[in-house]
């Protein structure tokens, strides 16, 4: 295994990952806070790219700023669903799961009759290719990772150290707990679902930009939300993030040695160990 | 003066339920000699066979488990039957009773494991599960023939080959499979599945071996979905592994949900409301999909019971089939 | 619509000058369509239904289709088989039962094109189909058509072209898609690549639904790949393919023998598609293709999807088949496609092929192209004839 396998594989591996841990990170969130799983999760990501797609590249707005005004656009829609459709549902976690699908359904399918149904790249700013210690890397991908970083590194110090990110901690931990120290749990769910949204809006951006974006695009990001969740826990923010460097890494490897086939039984095969020796994931903690 | 011969109330109503099923009974062996589109009669076996996996899946629902994996034991029914009639010439009956133990028997074996789980974790691993099988019938292409699947499926006879034929066959085994599992559920054994979905532990100190009873559920419910699989195989004359993934494996607990998940009903009901619905909605192919997203959102808000909720509400109204009130 | 129609005739001929002219009346003639139009394969279900639009908007403005006495009017009724074989079977089974169609256009891809022949076989319909499974075509295949040529036939041929135009090129790398696609048509271009004295040194299959190729890609470069072929590749995961090969620093040559669908593929890939060389349909330079794009292009937004030609010519040679044969009876249909041979049409002179291969002289057989990707234009660099 020669050095110049590596470092594409690390490269490739460490953004794909970031990307990944953007979206699951809003998934688990949703989930270990509202116990809602979200399968239009996905179509958050989506609308993302297309966001940026239409304030970028249709309306001339300058990248830095489409890229927040997109995601937190998507957030702002996502709390009409959060309002709307996931509220009525809290407490029955079938029915929202259910209604979730709905959701994912209508919105791709809305995509696609105003969107088309082609896929189509964002042409960014960025399509240079650096040499760095005589590797290739493209600008566009380092940009993405370090944007997604710098995302998930505002976030956890969001949650760590402000007020609303502590009410956050509190209501996932035991809501009746959180409410009778005057916390207002509904507010605590709709400022989740915006981040979790919001989150997932800016994971598709840069997905759309360094792959391809198209309405049905939403399905693999959700597909490894899952897994990443599962990985490290349903509910658990650091959990996400281990889950998805595991992931990101691990696909890339197998991938890369093994080609795609193996990747993914090994990935199922996994997933399926540790729902059975520990559901909880790395990172969670063991439901009563 | 002699009393008029009038029957006890709750006795009447019994007639009277008996009367609506003979009625029902009679419609769906007659319609489709009336009827000259095939078109129909193909959408009615096509209800048919799905409800008998809808209905195998409320059993699953039954004791309090939501499986995101039913397809792929539909797969293994419709994989059973179909090589075993294609490449190894064996006539349909036993095929037929293959597709029928081979998924149940990995029922068996996997049972114990995934039946621990609950919840979302059981919808979790059952998803993963569904994945990696199709992943066999798409990889495993010395035996499943890959991506491309199985062509030329015979049918089980082969005055069975035209729609309306394939229907009353359709009705038959649709009438067994949900009559059986009808039977079930009424029974002692039905009404253990209703106190285990409730209380597990109450369940528990019953003495009968909580674990076990819920894995033989299990297996007959894939035993029942893979008979299903046989028969559509048969039907369609074509098998691939594109049928038998997470899409279809959310269509079946879709219909169970809108449908109703509290009786057999439910899953009946839901099955004539999902798989007759694109059909209905093709007038508008582009906007097919989307309405299936918003109803079921819909459904889902407004209608917590299920569609057999509304219809049993329904009804009620129609005097001499309520019950009466002390 | 038809009584209609019937009345309005019956009358304007009634009123006509009583000379032995004969008035051609205008009546309505459904042509069954059957695609994928929603899921993955949506892409090609359109180009089918966007084709066959624009054929049948071209025959009706010019007068329609005049069989025997009757001009008649197409119109398609187009149904979604959702890209699996029991959606094939529902969607004709519903034209041929519901609407009384005679004549199918679908479906794109083997499992609904096989589940549509299922049905229309029986019901002797005639079908126009286009799938790549070597079982769509045989003795049996009275009533089945295919309107392009698959992998077997145009594979070897690029390959030579390939041979002949970059000599120092020795190592074939694959990435297919792990489907129908990808399973049966990786062996016929390894074949292929192997007679015209390749070898082929990565051969890999992803499941759809994959973007980030550069594992894989990375893989064939570290096997010394020197020509990264494409396969059955749908065009949007192409794009991402030559986009990425190209960040990875891939100098070698990338082609696509398959699809076609480069606009899609210049659409994803942007700047790093140049020099991406692909199995092309038509150039747009010739003058007959001109008619065609415009067209399209005034009807459609985005980019033209390489199937979409196929099916506007599948329209055009059905419509004179049912000129020729004076009657809507499809077994004189059939005979007069099978006997269309050398008509002027979008892709050539028509020709059939097939009776050795499948036993059914049913294959369509056209000259193709290769084409590059130059300055972001899409230019014929040599036309292959298309006999097998």
């Amino acid at each position: 295994m020669s050095l110049s396998l590596l470092v594409p594989i690390l490269f490739n591996g460490i953004g794909i990952s970031a990307i990944y841990v953007l979206i699951a990170l809003g998934f688990t969130l949703i989930f270990g806070i509202m116990r809602v799983v979200n399968f239009a999760h996905g179509e958050f990501a989506m609308l993302g790219g297309f966001a940026l797609l239409f304030l970028y590249h249709r309306l001339g707005i300058p990248y830095w700023i489409a890229l927040p005004v997109g995601a937190l656009v998507v957030g702002a829609a996502g709390l009409l669903a959060e309002q709307f459709l996931f509220r009525p549902l809290y407490g029955q976690e079938l029915q929202g799961m259910i209604a979730s699908l709905g959701l994912s359904v209508a919105l791709s399918e809305a995509a696609v009759i105003l969107f088309d149904v082609y896929q189509r790249n964002i042409p960014t700013p960025f399509s240079a290719v650096i040499e760095i210690g005589g590797f290739p890397l493209p600008q566009d991908r380092l940009i993405v990772l370090a944007v997604a970083v710098a995302a998930l590194a505002g976030f956890w110090l969001f949650v760590r150290y402000t007020r609303i990110g502590l009410a956050l901690r509190t209501v996932a931990q035991d809501r009746e707990m959180a409410e009778a120290q005057g916390i207002d749990a509904r507010a605590t769910y709709r400022v989740t679902f915006f981040l979790a949204a919001t989150l997932a809006a800016l994971g598709g951006e840069l997905f759309a930009q360094i792959y391809a974006l198209s309405p049905y695009m939403g399905a693999t990001p959700l597909g490894k939300a899952f897994t990443i969740v599962i990985i490290g826990g349903l509910g658990s923010v650091p959990g996400a993030a281990l889950g998805g460097i595991l992931l990101g890494m691990s696909e890339s490897f197998l991938n890369t040695f093994y080609g795609a086939s193996l990747a993914q039984f090994a990935s199922f095969g996994a997933i399926i160990l540790l729902l059975i020796l520990r559901p909880w994931g790395l990172l969670g903690r063991p439901e009563v | 003066m002699a009393r008029p011969a009038v029957l006890a109330p709750a006795a009447a109503r019994r007639v009277r339920l008996w009367l609506a099923a003979a009625a029902a009974a009679a419609f769906l062996l007659v319609w489709p000699l009336l009827v000259e589109d095939a078109f129909f009669t193909h959408m009615a076996t096509l209800v048919l066979l799905y409800s008998i996996g809808a209905a195998s899946l409320h059993l699953v629902v039954r004791i309090g488990h939501l499986s995101l994996c039913h397809a792929a034991f539909l797969g293994l029914g419709g994989y059973a039957s179909a090589l075993l009639t294609t490449r190894l010439g064996w006539p349909f009956l036993p095929a037929f009773v293959a597709s029928g133990l081979v998924p149940a028997a990995v029922a068996l074996v996997l049972g114990p494991i995934l039946l621990r789980l609950r919840g979302v974790y059981f919808v979790l691993i059952t998803y993963s599960f569904g994945e990696l099988v199709r992943l066999v019938f798409v990889e495993w292409q010395s035996l499943t023939g890959g991506s491309d699947g199985i062509f030329r499926i015979p049918p089980p006879h082969p005055a069975l080959l035209t729609s309306r034929a394939y229907y009353y066959f359709a009705l038959a085994m649709a009438a067994l499979c949900v009559g059986f599992v009808a039977r079930l559920l009424a029974s002692p054994a039905g009404r253990f599945i209703d106190a285990i979905r409730e209380s597990e532990r109450l369940a528990r100190s019953s003495g009968v071996p909580v674990l076990r009873f819920k894995v033989m559920v299990f297996a007959l419910a894939c035993g029942l979905v893979g008979l299903q699989g046989s028969l559509l195989a048969h039907f369609i004359h074509y098998v691939s592994p594109g049928a038998y993934g997470f899409a279809e494996s959310l269509n079946f607990l879709v219909i169970n949900v809108i449908g109703g998940m509290g009786s057999l009903a439910g899953p009946l009901v839901g099955t004539v409301f999902l798989v007759s619905l694109p059909e209905l909605l093709r007038g508008w192919v582009q906007y097919q999909r989307l309405l299936y997203g918003v109803v079921l959102m819909a459904v889902i808000l407004y209608v917590p019971g299920g569609l057999a909720g509304i219809g049993k509400r329904t009804l009620e109204l129609i005097p001499g089939l309520r019950r009466s009130r002390p | 619509m038809n009584t209609l129609g019937r009345i309005a005739g019956s009358a304007a001929l009634a009123l006509a000058v009583a000379a032995a002219v004969t008035v051609a009346r205008a009546e309505e003639l459904k042509i069954g369509a059957v695609g994928p139009l929603s899921g993955g394969g949506t892409d090609w279900g359109l180009a089918l239904q966007r084709g066959v639009t624009v054929a049948m908007d071209e025959i009706n403005a010019a007068g329609g289709v005049k069989v025997g006495a009757t001009a008649y009017t197409l119109k398609m009724i187009m149904y979604d088989d959702q890209y699996t074989a029991q959606g094939g079977t529902t969607a004709a089974t519903r034209l041929v039962n519901s609407d009384g169609v005679k004549f199918i256009l679908g479906s794109v891809g083997s499992p609904p094109a096989l589940g549509v022949i299922a049905v229309t076989g029986p019901a002797k319909v005639i079908a126009l189909t286009d799938g790549y499974s070597p079982k769509i075509l045989n003795p049996d295949s009275k009533y089945t058509f295919r309107i392009q040529i698959p992998t077997e036939y145009f594979a070897p041929g690029i390959a030579r072209w390939l041979r002949k135009t970059y000599p120092q090129a020795k190592k074939v790398g694959l990435i297919s898609p792990n489907d129908a696609v990808g399973q049966s048509l990786a062996p016929i271009h390894v074949a292929a690549y192997k007679d015209a004295g390749f070898e082929t040194v990565s051969n890999d299959l992803f499941d759809r639904g994959m973007t980030d190729f550069t594992p894989l890609i990375t893989r064939m470069m570290s096997r010394g790949a020197d020509v990264f072929e494409l396969d059955g590749n749908a065009p949007g995961d192409a794009g991402l393919m030559v986009k990425q090969a190209r960040q990875l620093g891939y100098k070698g040559v990338i082609i696509q023998t398959g699809g076609p669908g480069v606009d899609e593929v210049i659409r994803v890939a942007g700047p790093f598609a140049e020099g991406f060389l692909t199995y092309d349909l038509f150039d747009p330079t010739e003058k007959a293709v001109q008619g065609f794009v415009s067209q399209y292009h005034a009807k459609f937004e985005g980019p033209i999807n390489g199937l979409s030609p196929i099916w506007y010519n599948a329209t055009k040679l059905l419509a004179e088949a049912l000129r020729r044969a004076g009657s809507l009876d499809t077994d004189k249909v059939r005979d007069a496609l099978e006997h269309l041979d050398g008509f002027p049409s979008l892709l050539g002179p028509v020709k059939w092929d097939g009776l050795e291969r499948y036993g059914v002289r049913h294959q369509l057989v056209h000259s193709f192209f290769v084409s590059e990707v130059k300055n972001g234009k899409v230019v014929p660099v040599t036309k292959v004839g298309g006999a097998s």
